[in-house]
Order: C-alpha cells, then structure tokens, then sequence
C-alpha cells in the first residue's frame, strides 16, 4: 500500500538491514548482547541479557547490521585504523606492553574484580578530565548487570565486580552519544569492542555521528560469558542469587566458578556451569579485547592464585592506552609489579586456543563441537 | 426512520428488517426479550428495549444466549409471550439448553430469531442456524421481505402456543440490515398476570412441572405437534408461486434468496420459462406442496445460501415421490451450479440460471466497465484496523512488547471482540493472537496450553478477553485454568461496554438494557475470588503494561491483568480529546530518522499520515482521537501532546 523508499539514515554502502541482522547473527546464535544494534532505532531492545527484535524493519540497510560485531567484518581493516602494525601479534593483537597492576587503593580492589585496575583506570581518565561520561556495568537485580553511564570519578570505583554475564554497553553509548557528553570512555568486552571499532571505522556521516567523543575504550579479557535465562535458574538452586556479590573464575586448573555471596563461597563446576555459556561465545576468536585501547584481565603469579587475584594483567594496545597506563604510574593510582617470565607467553597460547576452537565452530557442525573453555 | 411508541395502525413507514422483526413481536403482545448482542442481530433487542416498560414489556442484555433463552423460556413457562434474539453462533451457544427446552415444551408462544451472517460479514464464521431448527425439530420461518419479517414473527407466536413448543425465526444479514417499507399493525392491550403453574402431573402441559421426562413420550408428542405445523404450512401464506404453470425450469428458495431470484430472471429476461416457489417455512417444508410444484417442472435449482439445506429436504421429498413426478434435474449446490460458502446475489444466480437454460447472462458494455475500473482506482485502499484512540490498539502494543522482550516465543489466544483484530493483520505492531475461535475459547485454549510445560512447551501463554466477553463464556474457563495450575496470563481488555456491537449494557455496567440503575460485577473482584492475583493497568501506560507483563510472564499459575480504558467511540469518549495530538516538524527526520516510519508502518493509527511530499509524519486533526498513546512510540519524540481544552 505505502510505497517504500529505502533511503536509510545517512548514505552508507552496507550490506544488510534488520532482515539480514536476524538471519545471520539472532537466529544462528551468534548475537553477543553487546547492544551495537539497540537505541539506534525503535525496532530492536534488550531485554534482560538478550537482543530483542520488537517489530520488523523493512530497511535495506542499518546500522544495525553494519555495527554488529557478528556480521562480516574486515578484522584487517580494523586493525590499521587503529593499531601499528609493528605492535601486531598473530595471537594478542598489538601488543605496545605487557604490565601485572593493580589498584593502589585497598578499598577500591575490594569492592572490583582481581586488582581493580579496570576501575581504577576509568575513574582516573574521568577525574583528569580525559573523559567526562564513562560507560561501566552495575549491578542489577538478580544478577542481571546493567550498562550506566558516569560522570563522577568517585562513582566508578563503586562498579567493577563481574556477574560473567553481558551487559549491553554499546546500547548505553548509543543513547549518550547523543546527549551533552564530549568525550566518552568505556570498558568493554571484546565483542563490544569490535563494535567500537566498526562504529570508529566508518567514515563520518549521519550514520556514525558522535563516534568522534569515543575517546577511550578500556577492554576486558573475557573467555566467555553466560546466559543470564540460564545461569539465574541453576544459582537458584544453589543459594539465594540477592545474596550473591561477585563471581569468578580460577586458573583453568581448578575448573570451577566461584560464587561469593555475603555469607560464603558457593564452587560450582565448571562442567555444571558449560551448559549456560552463551552460544554466541563459543564461536569467538577474541579473548583479550584487540580492539582496545588497553585491556585487563586477571593475573598469574608464581606464588599462586590467592596472590594472583589481587592483581591484573594489562596489555596495552595504543598510544592512547600507554599514556592513560603511564598516567597512572605517575599519578600512583596504579602499582605495577614486574610480569613473571612466561606469562606473556602463557596468554599467547590461551588467546590462541580460543582462537583455534572458533575456528573448529564454523568449520564443523554445532552439534558435534566439543566444548571449549578459555576461561 | 426508527419505531417508536407514537406511531399508529395502518402507518407505512421504512424499517429496517430487525426494527420489522421487533415490530412484529410487539404486535404480538411480547412480553420479555433478551439476548447477546451479535451482528447482525443487535437492533432487535435495542428497538424492544426502547417499548419496555414494567410490567409490560420486559428487556435485558443476557450475560451469553444460553441465559438470554432461559430468561426468555421462564416467561413462556409463566404463560407470557417471549422472545430470544442471537446471531447464528449464538444458537450454538444455547444450543444444550434448546434441545431440553424443545423436549419440554413452551406454554406463552416463545420465538428464537437468529440472524445469520453468510459470507461472514461481521462474524469469523458462517454458521448456519437453519440446521437447528432440524436437529431440535422444531418449525423454521424465514422471512423474504421486510414486510414479511414482522408478520412472520408475528405469527409465530401463534404458531409456537399451537404445537406448546418454540418457533425459529431466521433472518440473515441482508434481511436484518437492509430497510423496506412496512405498515404497522395494532399493538395489543396488554394483559396477564406471570404465573408458573407447576403442582399438577407430569404429563399436564399447563399445570405440571416443565421437564423433558418421560423422554420418550414428551418427544413422541414433540413429533406430533411437529406434523401439525407441517399441515398449517401446506397452506401459509409465506409460501407461494410466481410463474407459468410448467416452467421450464423450477427455483426453489428462500430468504432473501427469493429477491435475488426474482431480480435474475429479470436479467435474463427468463420469467416466461421459469418459475419461483418462494418458501418462508422451510422446516419442515410442506409436502404436498412441494409435490405440486415438482410435478410441474423437469429442472429444478434450489437457491440457498451456503449449505444445501433445502436441497436436502427437497431431493428427499423427491425421491419419496419419484413414481409418482418422474425423476428430475436438480442443480443447487451437491451439483456446483452454486457455491457452498458466502453470500449470494442476483449475478450469480442469474449465472446459474443462465447456464441451465442456456441463456448468455447480459454483458456490461466495454465503456461502462472502463468507467467501472477507473473509478475503482480511485478508491484508496483501507485495511481493517483499529480507530484512532481504540485502547485496544495501545494494549496490543504493549502486550507485543513484552512478548518480544520476552523472547520465548509467547503467544495470545485471542477471542471475540474488536480486539480479534490483533489475529488478522500480521503486518500491524498489534499483531500477537494466534488462536481465534468462539467467545470465551481463548481463555479455555490457553488453560490447555498452559498444561503443557511438562510436554516441554516453554512458550509464555497468553489469553486476551474483553469485558462482555469475559462475563459470556470466559469465567468457566478461567476457573478451569486456577483449579488446575495452568500457566496462563490472562488479559481482560475491559472498554466498558459491548463496543463492537454498538455498546449494549452487560454485567460490567451500572446500567441495563432499558436504561435502569443496575448492580455492577467488578471483574476484578470476581478474578480474585476465583484465586487469581489481579492487577488494574491503563493501556495507555505503555511502559507500566509491559513492565507488568513481563513480570507476569516470568510467574507461575494464573495471572490476571485487567487493562481499562473505555472505547474511544463510547458516548462517553467520543468526539472529546484529551490531548491536542501534532508532529514538531523540527523533530521529525521522517526518512533520515532511522525510524523508518514506526508511527504509520507498523503502529498504523488511521489518525496519522506520512506526508509523501514533506516526508515527514502528520496528524489527521479530523480522526485523530486525541489519546496520546503515538507520543510515546515516536523514538524522536516528534509527536507532541498537549492538553486538548476542556469542552
């Protein structure tokens, strides 16, 4: 009846709209709930840690489809946009430096995951007005986080602590960008970062507009993440999920999650806990956030985990992320320790497991993958 | 011109088939009516309802048909004149009681008027009532005029106190809407006093008590009577014959059928050859005259809307009488000379005849039907949908929020009411019910879905009802549903009052049929009752509805939302806005927004337009009903309300 135009917002050569985004990304699995897709336009949400489509959109192009971390992307691109190329490793990404760190505040690493660098970082580059809006994950209800945005450097450090389930940060950018915000930072997962990263590679147009206030992208190491519908029922067995204040994940070895709650220490399988990863993750190749400016992830030392948790791994990406890194040393916001020998080496070869078992994904049958852990 | 009370004998004024119908009831000195409200049949208890006076003349707005007819058969069983109204789905819904009642018998003459809807008009299905009237054996008038359908009704209730049982009357949509000129009869002095006599012996049909037992003998007696109406319909003069003494070809019809028979042979210029047995008493049909008229011709078409149900008793009574009229030619519908489902009219019965008697139908000239295909053109293209304003329309959207959010493939059962909507148009933001059967069904079908957890069906189950509907038939189902743990969400869609039908009273109102102060039944409490947790939202509340049902979604049991706003063209409503509704054309980025057009493409309001030369949204100030609702879904926020000046 109503004749239809597809004159999408701003001129663009992509290569799918709404139609392609849910062909290729939701209904394979593959949907990450980075929330690249969400508050561009009415037609898609997230509800709890899920991309929803609400109604269907006839577009043949959108930024929805050219933002998706999951859609065809030219990793190589990226890459030269953003990173020297003699910094690259096949394994890491660029690789500017190698640094174990932590949060020279003691209040600050209790209330974040591992050493707290992340948080610390954050509140830094808001405090020294190197952003002014920094996208972070609180919690929520029933261990469900969500994306907030904040301005000031004493409310981040109340933020930090993983749930290991997503929470759609590239959703919450896309409705500040278009506010009073100047220059935005944000700690991301490695598939968000991604999406930054195509939303960065772009050239300037209606499409992107505001990308240019993205001024820093602090990554996460993440090996995977869970599903909120089904992580939340399976705790619910185990202990009163308002109850639970943090979550982790020991060296490979252990093969257990570790729930804390305010009364006690819940270890659940890892093998209990395989069945609520999301599909999406299984099919990633990114483990230590490549598109970051710099990424953090948790820490191994020689004397052993108890040590090891109190610390981070940090490996810086950019110029941008080395000087926000430096700052730190100067400002003493951060305390470095020296990286056991090894280490680099170790991650290189996890970074690459996850890489390989990616690739076996797409190579073989769904059904018929063995699973894979990097975490 | 519509009846009213001044109006005297002998006046000839254009009525309406269902004002004829009511006319003709009240010249039977009727004394209670109740019914449903249904299209095509609505008019019929409204028109009555405006002669109702106490103790005179009776009126109520049943809670289901079932009700309406035992109201109805208490004042026959009291020795008072009574009539019951429904559409054809009705009967079916009365149905259990009828088959009792019809074994009973009546005592004050009690007539059923159904008005079915062939081609579905207004109806999701195209029962036919007619077969009842076999299945109940009882007598079956149906009216071919206007003129017709009040001294038909009449009648009947002569003829219902003769055979002491119930007399159907059958309309049909084209009959019951369309108007002709009737002149009025005398209405009666009324007289009698209720009185239910019922100490005497079983087998005393005026004293005993009213029961269908002894079953065998009360139905022997049924029969009998039955055989007695037969006699009277060899002579009525609702049948009759026009036409040559042995026509070539022989037209067997009723109802309305008869004019679109009449106007055909007048197409094809075939009167001379053939002739038109007109029956208005089509069950059972009178033998002896079928005899005459079947004896005269070798050829005969039965003309009759959707099933053969004349054809059937006609080949019977011509197979009964073979050796004695020679076998014939029938053409009807067994044969395919005429379709089994939707409306007839004049073109395709003339195309019938026209193929049987081998006469070219008379073509269109080519100029006429350029002007025709030009013209049509013109017309813009109008789907069904929601009026501006409608809260259903808001209540859709949210509810299609929160199952989309919710992502586990949630479904609606949807049921009877403007509401049925939401099934039909898959392209419309409203579209969420995927089940849609008879009135109260939703509610019931989504009991059973919501058993089917342990089958492995994770989907959220969802059950819309409107207000009239939830007192007609949802209750038992959604007491079926709390007793047994069912997983459902149930939604009461209550706009206070029967919107669809024209907004007669129901149970839910302060009000009844005749305009009395009447008890309300507050849904909510009876939900509660029932065991059910309820929440009251407002449609129009987006956010608040689709954070409640998400949250429902998750619970276990039976949930009840209630969503209340009353229908945008209630009396109350209509023509007031609360908000003055206009697009900031500052924020509208019409194409370049990304919104690609949610407000007109998918929320598709009637009371918003897309300006194709200006790309960008508007409001029809004309239709545009003022509810707000659009300013909430536009992502720019372009849609701007404001407070409309109180009038």
């Amino acid at each position: 009846m109503q004749e239809r135009v597809a004159e999408p917002a701003g001129q663009r050569n992509g290569q799918g709209g709404q139609k392609e985004l849910e062909e290729q990304v939701l209904r394979t699995g593959l949907c990450t709930g980075c929330g690249a897709c969400v508050n561009l336009c009415p037609y898609q949400a997230i509800y709890q840690d899920r991309t929803v489509l609400l109604h269907p959109c006839d577009l043949a192009q959108g930024r929805c489809y050219d933002f998706c971390p999951r859609t065809p992307t030219d990793r190589d691109a990226l890459r030269r946009n953003f990173q020297e190329a003699a910094d690259c490793t096949p394994e890491l990404g660029a690789v500017k430096g190698f640094f174990i760190t932590r949060a020279a505040d003691g209040n600050l690493r209790c209330r974040a995951q591992h050493g707290g660098s992340v948080t610390a970082l954050m509140a830094l580059a808001l405090r020294e007005g190197l952003i002014d809006a920094a996208v972070l994950v609180e919690e929520g209800e029933g261990l469900l986080p969500r994306s907030v945005t904040v301005t000031d450097p004493n409310e981040a450090g109340e933020r930090g602590r993983s749930r290991l389930v997503v929470s759609p940060t590239v959703a919450e950018f896309n409705r500040i960008v278009r506010g009073d915000a100047a220059k935005i930072g944000v700690v991301a997962t490695p598939c968000q970062a991604i999406a930054f990263a195509k939303m960065r590679a772009l050239p300037l147009s209606e499409s992107n507009a505001g990308i240019e206030k993205l001024r820093l992208v602090v990554g996460l190491f993440c090996g995977w993440a869970l599903s909120w519908r089904k992580l939340a029922p399976l705790l619910k067995k185990k202990t009163d999920i308002a109850r639970v204040i943090g979550m982790d994940i020991p060296p490979s070895r252990y093969h257990t999650l570790e729930v804390y709650t305010s009364g006690e220490t819940i270890r659940v399988s890892l093998d209990e806990i395989d069945p609520c990863v999301r599909e999406a993750c299984r099919s990633c190749d990114d483990m230590t956030a490549e598109f970051s400016d710099l990424s953090v992830g948790s820490a191994r030392l020689p004397e052993g985990w108890e040590t090891a948790r109190g610390w981070n791994q940090v490996i810086v990406r950019t110029k941008q992320g080395m000087d926000l890194l430096e700052l730190a040393r100067r400002r003493g916001v951060l305390e470095f320790r020296e990286a056991p020998p090894g280490n680099l080496e170790k991650l290189k070869a996890a970074s690459l497991g996850k890489k390989r078992a990616a690739e076996r994904f797409f190579g073989r049958d769904v059904a018929d993958e063995e699973t894979t852990q990097a975490g | 011109m519509s009846l009213d009370r001044e109006q005297k004998e002998g006046a000839e004024l254009l009525l309406m088939g269902n004002e004829a119908i009511a006319r003709g009831a009240l010249e039977a000195g009727v004394r209670v009516a109740a019914g449903y409200p249904g299209t095509p049949s609505s008019e019929i208890i409204e028109t009555l309802s405006r002669f109702s006076e106490a103790g005179k003349l009776y009126v109520e707005w049943s809670t289901n048909e079932k009700v309406a007819m035992e109201v109805a058969a208490a004042a026959s069983f009291a020795g008072l004149r009574s009539l019951c109204v429904m559409k054809q789905n009705g009967v079916n819904v009365a149905s259990d009681f009828l088959l009792h009642l019809t074994g009973s018998g009546t005592r004050g003459g009690m007539v059923l008027v159904t008005c079915d809807d062939p081609g579905a008009l207004s109806s999701v299905n195209e029962g036919e009532s007619r077969h009842f009237a076999r299945l109940m054996e009882i007598p079956l008038l149906e009216p071919s005029d206007f003129r017709e359908a009040k001294e038909m009704t009449r009648w009947a209730f002569t003829l219902s106190e003769a055979i002491r049982n119930v007399v159907m009357v059958r309309s049909v949509t084209r009959m019951s809407h369309a108007s002709g000129n009737v002149v009025l009869g005398a209405l009666p002095e009324i007289a009698g006093k209720a009185a239910f006599c019922c100490d005497g012996p079983v087998s005393d049909p005026d004293c005993g008590p009213v029961i269908s037992t002894p079953v065998v003998a009360k139905h022997r007696l049924q029969q009998e009577k039955l055989r007695g109406a037969t006699t009277l319909f060899e002579e009525s003069p609702f049948n009759a014959y026009e036409g040559p003494e042995d026509p070539e070809l022989l037209i067997i019809t009723s109802s309305v059928c008869t004019l679109y028979s009449r106007e055909a042979l007048s197409l094809l210029r075939a009167e001379g050859r053939t002739g038109i047995l007109k029956l208005g008493t089509t069950w059972p049909v009178p033998p002896a005259l079928l005899k005459k008229r079947l004896a005269s011709a070798k050829k005969v078409l039965i003309v009759e809307e959707v099933l053969p149900f004349l054809e059937d008793q006609v080949k019977i009574l011509a197979a009964e009488q073979a050796h004695e009229i020679g076998i014939k030619e029938f053409y009807g519908k067994n044969d395919g000379t005429l379709p089994m489902v939707g409306e007839l009219n004049p073109d395709l019965v003339a195309a019938a005849v026209g193929r049987i008697l081998g006469i070219d139908p008379p073509s269109v000239p080519a100029e006429y039907r350029e002007k025709l295909t030009a013209l049509t053109a013109l017309v813009p293209k109008r789907e069904q949908t929601f009026c501006p304003g409608c809260p259903h329309r808001a209540s859709f959207w949210g509810i299609r929020e929160a199952l989309q959010r919710d992502h586990r493939g949630g479904f609606v059962c949807g049921d009877i009411g403007c509401y049925a909507m939401a099934s039909l148009f898959p392209a419309a933001g409203f579209h969420t019910a995927k089940t849609l059967h008879s009135m109260g069904s939703g509610t019931g079908i989504a009991s059973g879905f919501g058993k089917l957890g342990p089958f492995g069906m994770e989907q959220p189950v969802l059950a819309v009802c409107g207000d009239s509907t939830f007192y007609h038939a949802a209750i038992p189902a959604l007491i079926n549903a709390v007793h047994h743990r069912a997983d459902i969400t149930f939604i009461a869609l209550d706009n206070s009052g029967t919107a669809m039908t024209g907004f007669q009273s129901h149970p839910g109102l302060e009000v009844n049929a005749m305009g009395e102060a009447a008890p309300m039944v507050d849904i909510a409490a009876l939900c509660r009752a029932i065991g059910a947790p309820v929440v009251v939202g407002d449609p129009f509340a987006l956010t608040e509805t689709r954070e409640t049902l998400n949250r429902l979604l998750e619970e276990p049991g039976v949930k009840v939302l209630i969503l209340k706003q009353s229908c945008a063209l209630s009396p109350g409503k209509k023509g007031k806005k609360t908000f003055l509704v206009r697009v900031d054309e500052t924020l509208c980025r019409g194409d370049a927004c990304g919104c690609n057009r949610l407000c007109t493409r998918i929320f598709r309001c009637p009371g918003l337009l897309w300006n194709r030369d200006r790309k960008k949204a508007e409001i029809d100030e004309v239709i545009c009903a003022g509810c707000g609702f659009c300013a909430g879904i536009c992502p720019a926020g372009a849609i701007r309300n404001e407070e409309a000046a109180k009038s």
